[in-house]
């Protein structure tokens, strides 16, 4: 059973990681190719304060707010550059970060933080609170899309500009995605140091960032259920992949192209059509979301 | 004398970036994609070098046969992965592309092994004294001639060849291109050969400087390059080159002088970033 | 090239099947994490085959009190993300009686927690990062902490070749940083003056800045830290740059492919490490010739550590007599055994006691330099 625990804990962090993601990536068209720098600030504020004492779920706040607070310049960068070179400063953001963390002693620099306690209730209660954190995000997200917000990031995702003349405050929002994404990310990173128990610059790389955009993609961009699947799946594949040993990267790597290749539009977009396809008189106006 | 050696240190390292970001930006400025899988490729370029040179003898032998090869891997990457894929959002094809380069590094470590693979006599490792007091390895200046000959080679395919004309007005306008008789396919075809080749001459360079390749080597080409290319303004060929050019300076005094602050790469992107903050578009975008 | 495909395909589904062979009920299984994918699979192959390498000598001897021992391994891609799951694995369904890290630093650590609070001993094999020990009481290593290694450099620099002005070029990583604490911590002691340092990042082959300032500064000797990958290209470049001073690395050069990459730059470069090649030690002959016959290619550090770290397991299993996890975890604590790395025991806290190999490349090979050997110098922390 603790095996199991332990990876289905990993596999909520992923949820909630990727779904963070997913609020400035699907519902709002941002893409980010640094995501992993959240869920290291979460990781590390939430760390150094149960470090000095504080009980874990008393670091969740500030472990959001850190990350918010960083994302909201991001956010603000965003509002600057666009599309691909967007793409590229977020990959900078997140290059920055790990550079930075590693020259910093008081955060442990290339060493880490290690001897992370243990959250209240062991194993068993870090996956309750995993699980319950995980389950309220996706129910805000499911909120969001569906209120008039959801509207209105829908037309920044597809058309900025147009949305703009629209008379959407295009900033506002964008800056409020990137808040609530990153916070997200933030509470996830929280969750994951005190998962690992062992955090260091490494563990928050350019590759993670990849990851959980990929998670993203290949669930279908914007869609809530395709995502947290995309993410399960692909957050435990190394675990399960162990049989294979040897080639499980090369699958892995063969597996997103071909899920690009065949499912361009994600696990999300794969629900939509095979809906389409037994209610054809049901059919949406718009194919993809 | 410090400052002039570490200046031409800086220019060697930009002339290797430039060669990987050229056959990138070249790509980019057709597709509008993010080839992350040109690292790869660039990869592929270092092995074929290194083992056609310790088999042949010879390393000019190796460098042709790398760039036609790769070059024409270069082109299957196109037909497979990147055609299909054009209809669809950007973004698809980055994660393929990723995709792609995750599974080439693992075939790269299953096919030659996880350890490096070294020549097995350099070549090109004479010392040539260039200023007073500086020498380089002949194989440095090799670099940098290799990047300039091939960049006057660019320059004079697109501005001398109905080839560099057809891929200017394709970049500028597919469907124009297409209706005043220009084979979109063919131009697409012919840059991921010039570019995937452009990536094989930096890999078989990059190989004969470090005296190894390793299934990783691709790494800090696969995000490095993009940062250059998006320095440079997107798909624009004089930025990019200005770009890998400033970068190399710029890291290799930041090595130096800012080590108590910054690693290489964040020395990099914090100059990328703030170039970006002051012209959102790279530093030679129009407009 | 189809063939080449193919053939790790079968060797895989072969290896596999003779895991599967030797299970059986009374088997004694030592739990493996190591990486055999990503960045680290040439640390991890190496520190595999040395680990196999201990298992089939000790089976040959008759297994460990009438069982045959068996290696559950699995890949933790070095990532201490992946190796925590994999440690409860091995620990609940595997049911091992210990476990071995043949990974990195922060696998390492990770896994070490999860041991630890199991009461499950577990000995890192060359991961050096300080903390790995102080998850438990049930944590060993067999291999030197950064710092010591980096004290017996000192001495090894200021006191054996006597050489005072000293550059350092540091690899930014918690082995190259541990490395650099424990050479600037006794410096002063062997009057060496550290009159710069420069750092450098795991993915850089290119030292050209870094060299033409050192060249400038004509220091005495140069204190080093890297792996072959990286240590390598610097060597080279440095040689090339007409920088004859001493070089002296530590055991992440510890490869003949060091020599490869670096060629005749190489000759005269000294390490300190914890494999002797030339020692007349019996345990470590037959693994350096039994290693080069199994992995194809000459023995190196990770691999001996690999070996040794299940000599001592072995040892101790014997001495227990059983596979109660709290005897086994009092017999290692009092370990003394002569293995591939040199005689091992542990202090209070579980680092490894032992002297610090020398080693020089001479004629395209490393060679017996010397040995520090200074109790006082190289005890690691005790808490």
């Amino acid at each position: 059973m603790a095996y199991e625990m332990i990876v289905l804990t990993n596999m909520l962090i992923a949820i909630l990681f990727a779904q963070s993601l997913n609020l400035i990536t699907g519902f709002c068209g941002q893409v980010s190719l640094g995501h992993a720098a959240f869920l290291g600030i979460g990781a590390y504020t939430s760390a150094m304060l149960t470090k000095a004492g504080w009980p874990l779920a008393a670091t969740f706040i500030p472990a959001m707010v850190v990350a918010g607070m960083i994302g909201v310049i991001v956010g603000a960068a965003s509002l600057r550059v666009r599309h691909d070179f967007l793409a590229i400063t977020t990959m900078g953001v997140s290059f920055l970060f790990t550079g930075i963390i590693r020259k910093q002693d008081m955060l442990g620099g290339e060493m880490g933080i290690a001897g992370i306690p243990a959250a209240y209730g062991g194993r068993v209660g870090l996956l309750l609170m995993t699980l319950c954190l995980t389950i309220l995000f996706i129910t805000i997200m499911i909120y969001v899309k569906r209120s008039w917000m959801g509207f209105v990031f829908e037309s920044i995702a597809e058309d900025e500009d147009t949305a703009g003349v629209l008379g959407i405050d295009v900033r506002r929002f964008k800056l409020f995605a990137f808040v609530l994404g990153t916070a997200g990310a933030g509470l996830a990173g929280a969750l994951y140091a005190h998962q690992v128990r062992f955090i260091g610059p490494d563990s928050f790389g350019f590759v993670e960032s990849v990851t959980v955009l990929s998670m993203v993609i290949v669930g279908g961009i914007g869609s809530i259920w395709g995502v947290t699947i995309a993410a399960a799946l692909l957050s435990v594949m190394p675990q399960f992949f162990q049989v294979i040993d040897d080639y499980k990267l090369l699958v892995y790597g063969l597996l997103l192209f071909f899920a690009m290749r065949f499912l361009p539009d994600g696990l999300g977009g794969l629900a939509k059509r095979f809906r389409q396809k037994r209610n054809p008189d049901r059919s949406p106006e718009r194919s993809q979301a | 004398m410090l400052a002039i050696d570490i200046l031409i240190q800086g220019f060697i390292q930009g002339s290797i970036y430039a060669l990987i970001a050229l056959g990138l930006t070249l790509v980019y400025g057709l597709l509008r994609i993010l080839h992350v899988a040109h690292a790869s490729l660039f990869t592929l370029g270092g092995y074929l070098g290194v083992l056609i040179t310790n088999a042949t003898g010879s390393l000019f032998l190796a460098l042709i046969l790398a760039m036609i090869v790769v070059g024409f891997v270069g082109m299957l990457s196109y037909r497979i992965l990147y055609r299909p894929l054009l209809s669809q959002p950007p973004l698809i094809a980055l994660i393929a592309s990723i995709g792609i380069f995750i599974a080439s590094e693992e075939i790269f470590r299953i096919i030659f092994g996880p350890f490096s693979i070294s020549y097995v006599a350099a070549p090109l490792q004479n010392q040539i004294e260039i200023l007073p007091g500086i020498s380089m390895s002949e194989a440095r200046i090799m670099v940098v001639l290799l990047a300039f000959v091939l960049l006057l080679g660019v320059n004079w395919l697109s501005r001398r060849t109905r080839l560099g004309i057809a891929t200017r007005a394709t970049v500028v306008d597919p469907d124009m291109a297409m209706s005043s008789g220009v084979n979109v396919d063919v131009i697409r075809y012919s840059i991921f050969f010039i570019g995937s080749a452009f990536a094989a001459a930096a890999g078989v360079m990059v190989s004969l400087l470090n005296n190894l390749v390793e299934p990783t080597m691709g790494a800090v080409p696969s995000y490095k390059a993009l940062a250059i290319i998006v320095l440079g303004g997107l798909g624009s060929v004089r930025g990019a080159l200005i770009a890998s050019l400033l970068l190399g300076i710029i890291e290799t005094f930041g090595t130096i002088y800012l080590d108590d602050l910054l690693d290489r790469d964040s020395i990099a992107f914090a100059f990328l970033i703030l170039v970006l903050m002051i012209r959102p578009k790279g530093i030679f975008s129009k407009g | 090239m189809f063939k080449k495909i193919i053939f790790p395909i079968i060797a895989g589904a072969m290896s596999l099947a003779s895991y599967a062979g030797i299970a059986s009920a009374e088997n004694i299984k030592i739990g493996f994490n190591v990486p055999l994918t990503g960045f680290a699979a040439a640390d991890g192959q190496s520190a595999l085959h040395g680990a196999e390498l201990a298992v089939e000598q000790v089976n040959a001897n008759g297994g460990v009190n009438g069982s045959m021992l068996e290696l559950v391994v699995y890949d933790d891609q070095a990532s201490p993300k992946e190796a925590a799951p994999l440690a409860i694995k091995m620990i609940t369904q595997d049911e091992v009686v210990a476990g071995v890290s043949g990974s990195y630093s922060g696998a390492t650590r990770a896994a070490a927690t999860i041991f630890s609070e199991n009461s499950v001993p577990y000995i890192s094999a060359y991961a050096i990062h300080p903390d790995i020990t102080r998850a438990g009481d049930y944590v060993f290593r067999t291999s030197f902490m950064g710092e010591v290694q980096g004290r017996a450099g000192a001495k090894l620099i200021g006191e054996m070749l006597g050489k005072k002005r000293v550059t350092m070029i540091t690899l930014n990583n918690d082995f190259g940083i541990s490395l650099a604490n424990g050479f600037k911590d006794k410096a002063g002691d062997f009057g060496i003056e550290i009159i710069s340092e420069y750092e450098y990042s795991i993915k850089d082959r290119e030292f050209g800045a870094i060299v033409s300032k050192i060249k400038s500064e004509n220091p005495d000797a140069i204190y080093a830290s890297g792996y072959f990958f990286t240590a390598g290209p610097l060597v080279r470049q440095l040689r090339a740059a007409g920088i004859n001073q001493p070089v002296v690395g530590q055991e992440g050069y510890d490869s003949q492919k060091f020599i490869e990459i670096a060629g005749d730059a190489s000759e005269g470069v000294m390490i300190t490490t914890s494999l002797d090649r030339d020692s007349s030690n019996p345990v470590t002959q037959s693994f350096i010739e039994g290693f080069s016959n199994k992995a194809g290619y000459p023995a190196d550090m990770v691999g001996a550590s690999g070996h040794t770290a299940i000599l001592v397991l072995a040892d101790a299993l014997s001495r227990a007599g059983n596979t109660d996890k709290a005897s086994l975890r009092d017999a290692i604590a009092s370990t003394n055994l002569e293995a591939s790395t040199g005689q091992i025991s542990f202090n209070a806290l579980g680092e490894v006691q032992k002297d610090v190999q020398v080693q020089v490349v001479r004629d395209g090979n490393w060679h017996h330099h010397s040995v520090v050997s200074d109790a006082v110098l190289l005890a690691p922390p005790a808490e």
